[in-house]
């Protein structure tokens, strides 16, 4: 009952977030973004022409009444058509999140995972080789151009000047094989960027509470290295771990992964939000920014709530 | 199986890294080439894999306006007329049309017979889900949609104010119940067209993606969607459309149509190579399924190109052309390339071109005629210092033509004779017209080059700037502004805020007059006649050759066109790049990649990995 009425409080607190998001990104859009009346007239436009294309396009009518219309598109989920394509952006980000989210989850969860192993054999042998040597490759996957990066596995893995394993571009999730060879090498590449900066923190966090007295004391007692790990370090380590991994789901979900999605031709919301956000194509962009703050205030709400659930000393009043 | 899949069945033979465990876990699952989520499984032994450079924004065919939305249009859907495949000069040819119109003697009425039996591609639209024959009144709805701007049509210009009635049917609320008076089916398979004045590239404007005839059955189905769900009668039925890719199969109902080379305006000498001869005799399309990748990155399309199984015809990338080419004139391709790939080179249907903004007094018009005058002075020097010999090597592997005035040279009106004088960099000349006319560091305008935002249109900023360095134009007072997107710098354009603005066009027909109407006064800003200069000679020539059919007596007054442009030093033009195309040598084709040449997809042939179309005898190279 707590976390229900928990759960309501902060989604009520989270109205006027999304009522300062969605005007102020709105505004911007309006004022100072991409006018696609101009990429929607013809070659030899008249006067006349423009204003019946921006009629087209509700230019113009008044910015609170566009801004009504946003919140209840948002309220409904129903945002219209696509200014470039015609589609229904419902129907296109219902074919192309669900993608980037296959394309992502793989790199993201082995990311998180590795990291995390490779943080705590960090950790333990701080300020010797093995912390050194993880530490020095962490840093060379985060200073390396992901760009670099992406192209050099895919040259290597994907082209007959090296292993020519896997496709080079396109997408497909009709089976497991499928689905396998097309994102083998963005997920190697997401995990070999991502694992230096997952490394680095949580390396810092484990470090941090190993220093603690409680942590000290219980190596005094004599408790056993995992026990030692599970219940007095990663246990207290849990609040930044869940800040961080929770904080990144949103971007995954609706951003997508726009240079993967390019480099390996793969039609996730990444290049759809891109396009969009290129060419002015403001129902697309609307809902993203839209769903993208809901998602947020979701996250702030499961978040606390997890961070209750992984210690009982966070309250939820 | 494809070569990827046996990889990974190798991995997991040698069980050494655990995606090969995984892959075991998964044997015996996902045969075939099939697509993510929303797509349909497509098996089919026939494949021609294309790509792109960037993605339409919507194959709805009022909205075909630039190469890549024509290309799908005009092979989803049909149009009246077409251009030849292998023609150069393009050529145009009856398509949808039985044979060529009847025009009465005053040029102002058309009549057109379609051909029987045409049918649309089979979709839910129609009853019973049954594609229905294609009749003239389709063609009337089609050309109808044009002037209704809920449809945000772009192609309305061609025929605005030269088709009777059309203009008044758009005003009176582009009610489709109502007929306009010059647009009309006779009967089911005949159309007659009555003009409000001779128009000689009508026929022409029937073979764009924007004339494509769509049946009323898919609007009302699909409203808006159309856009990303065609339904047309054109060779190929597109099953599958994303941000990466466009995929089509056959149309199974494709009428058939026997190639006929010679017909098709083949030419032994230059085109024997890419092994078109096999396709004569048979119809199209050739092979079942036709996949376009929208390759934004080079690096990718040139990866998946050599990769061998995935795309199969690439422009060549310039950073790559010094390893690949062994020769540029004439375009050779190194051995180990040679022995892959064919090769082809031709000049574009358009060019580049930068023109001064008559608005701005500073270089264009002034209330004082000395002035005015002094300005003139100012833009030939500029025009002078122009280095295109110096742009074409930096930017178009020095292939492209560059020539004198906007007559381009792929048009029958092109002058190979024109002085180049205008296209020659002359700095000395440049300084002395500076000097002569008062002209000096402290007094030369502050010029404004519009771009938008991107590392190349920064390098073209600065070797422009570097080369009015050298005519004694201050660099700081060369200013750089960066729009964020197309449509940013296209508005700036068309509210004419740019004293220079540096664009490409591509032809929409194969008629000086495509070129020489973005100079007519008429069309000045928000028109297409961005340097909104308005010459009374010029445009008293162009209202008469407007309405001329093509001749010497035509060609001479487009000549005398240009010259005038050339003359008044109007800009600084023109460039038409030539493009390297590579393709699979198991590929039968002459690739094209022009609004005019989006025909040449459905003669597509492939054969069996391996083989080559290139006739024996003929060498490795070339």
């Amino acid at each position: 009952m707590d976390v229900l009425q928990f759960a309501l409080r902060k989604l009520l607190a989270g109205v006027p977030l999304l009522v300062g998001v969605t005007l102020l990104s709105f505004t911007l859009m309006v004022y100072f973004g991409p006018d696609k009346t101009y990429e929607l007239l013809g070659k030899n436009s008249t006067a006349a022409q423009i204003a019946e294309v921006r009629h087209e396009l509700g230019y113009d009518r008044p910015f609170f009444v566009r801004y009504a219309e946003y919140l209840r598109e948002l309220a409904t989920l129903d945002f219209g058509h696509s200014d470039s394509t015609g589609a229904k952006v419902s129907t296109l980000l219902a074919r192309s999140i669900p993608v980037s989210l296959a394309l992502e989850l793989p790199g993201f969860v082995l990311g998180n995972l590795l990291g995390l192993a490779l943080a705590l054999t960090a950790a333990f042998h701080r300020g010797r080789w093995p912390d050194k040597l993880i530490m020095g490759v962490a840093v060379v996957g985060m200073s390396v151009s992901f760009l670099i990066v992406i192209f050099a596995f895919q040259i290597w893995f994907c082209t007959s000047h090296g292993l020519n394993w896997f496709p080079v571009r396109g997408w497909s999730a009709a089976g497991p094989l499928d689905y396998l060879a097309h994102i083998a090498v963005p997920t190697l590449a997401t995990v070999f960027v991502a694992l230096g900066y997952n490394t680095r923190f949580y390396r810092a966090v484990i470090v941090e509470e190993m220093g603690r007295d409680h942590v000290r004391t219980a190596r005094a007692f004599g408790t056993p290295p995992l026990r030692l790990l599970w219940r007095n370090i990663l246990k207290n380590c849990a609040i930044p771990i869940v800040t961080r991994v929770m904080f990144t789901i949103p971007s995954i979900v609706i951003g997508g992964a726009l240079l993967i999605e390019t480099a390996f031709g793969i039609p996730g919301v990444g290049r759809v939000t891109y396009e969009a956000i290129i060419s002015g194509d403001q129902p697309v962009l609307k809902a993203v920014v839209g769903l993208t703050a809901s998602l947020f205030v979701l996250t702030l709400l499961v978040t606390d709530i997890l961070y209750r659930a992984v210690d009982p000393r966070v309250s939820l009043q | 199986m494809q070569p990827w899949h046996r990889r990974l069945f190798f991995l997991r033979s040698i069980g050494g890294v655990s995606l090969a465990c995984a892959v075991a876990l998964a044997g015996g699952c996902g045969s075939g080439v099939a697509e993510g989520p929303g797509r349909p499984t497509l098996p089919g032994p026939k494949t021609f894999h294309h790509s792109f450079e960037q993605a339409p924004a919507s194959l709805d065919p009022v909205q075909a306006t630039n190469i890549y939305a024509n290309h799908v249009v005009v092979n989803a859907y049909d149009t009246l007329f077409a251009y030849k495949y292998l023609a150069r000069p393009y050529q145009l040819k009856p398509n949808l049309a039985e044979d060529w119109p009847e025009i009465s003697p005053d040029l102002l009425t058309y009549r057109i017979r379609l051909k029987r039996g045409v049918r649309f591609q089979d979709d839910p639209c129609f009853p019973g889900g049954r594609g229905r024959e294609l009749v003239a009144e389709d063609f009337v709805y089609s050309l109808k949609r044009q002037f209704d701007p809920q449809n945000r049509p772009q192609g309305g210009w061609f025929w605005q104010g030269r088709i009777v009635g059309i203009d008044a049917w758009k005003s009176a609320g582009s009610d489709y119940a109502q007929d306009i008076p010059g647009l009309r089916a006779l009967d089911s398979h005949t159309l007659e067209i009555r003009l409000t004045r001779p128009y000689p590239q009508l026929l022409d404007t029937f073979a764009q993606g924007y004339s494509a005839v769509v049946p009323h059955e898919a609007v009302a189905c699909y409203g808006r969607e159309l856009g990303t769900h065609p339904v047309g009668s054109g060779p190929f039925k597109v099953v599958a459309y994303d941000t990466a890719r466009v995929v089509f199969e056959r149309h199974p109902g494709y009428r058939q149509e026997p190639v006929d080379l010679a017909a098709e305006g083949y030419d032994p000498v230059k085109q024997r190579y890419t092994g078109v001869e096999r396709i004569a005799g048979r119809s199209p399309p050739f092979v079942d399924r036709l996949i376009i990748d929208f390759a934004n990155d080079d690096a990718s399309r040139w990866n998946s190109f050599t990769k061998g199984d995935e795309v199969q015809l690439s422009a060549l990338p310039p950073e790559r052309a010094e390893a690949v080419l062994a020769s540029l004139n004439p375009v050779r391709l190194q051995p180990e390339y040679a022995e892959k790939y064919q090769a082809y080179s031709g000049p574009e249907a358009g060019f580049v071109f930068e023109v001064f903004n008559f608005d701005f007094p500073d270089f264009g018009y002034h209330p004082d005629p000395a002035r005015e005058r002094r300005n003139k002075a100012l833009r030939c020097a500029i025009i002078k210092a122009f280095d295109w010999e110096a742009r074409n090597a930096s930017w178009y592997f020095g292939l492209a033509t560059v020539f004198p005035g906007v007559i381009v040279p792929v048009v029958p009106e092109f002058d190979p004779a024109l002085s180049r004088a205008s296209v020659t960099r002359d700095v000395d000349g440049a300084r002395r017209l500076l000097r002569d006319n008062g002209w000096t560091a402290a007094n030369l305008p502050v010029l404004v080059y519009g771009q938008s935002a991107g590392v190349k249109q920064r390098m073209f900023y600065e070797q422009f700037r570097a080369e009015l360095k050298q005519i004694g134009w201050p660099p700081e007072k060369v200013v750089l502004k960066q729009f964020a997107t197309f449509g940013d710098l296209s508005r700036a354009w068309k509210e004419s805020r740019l004293p220079i603005v540096a664009k490409g066009w591509g032809l929409d027909y194969p008629d000086a007059e495509n070129t020489l109407q973005l100079f007519y006064g008429p069309n000045g800003s928000p028109g297409s006649n961005d340097a909104n200069w308005h010459n009374v000679e010029f445009d008293r020539l162009y209202e008469q050759a407007a309405v001329m059919l093509p001749s010497p007596e035509r060609t001479a007054l487009y000549r005398r066109m240009n010259q005038l442009v050339i003359d008044d030093c109007v800009g600084m033009t023109g460039l038409a790049r030539n493009r390297i195309y590579l393709w699979h040598r198991n590929v039968v084709a002459m690739p094209d990649r022009e609004i005019v040449g989006g025909f040449w997809l459905k003669y597509v042939d492939v054969l069996p990995p391996g083989q080559s179309a290139r006739p024996e005898g003929l060498g490795a190279t070339g």
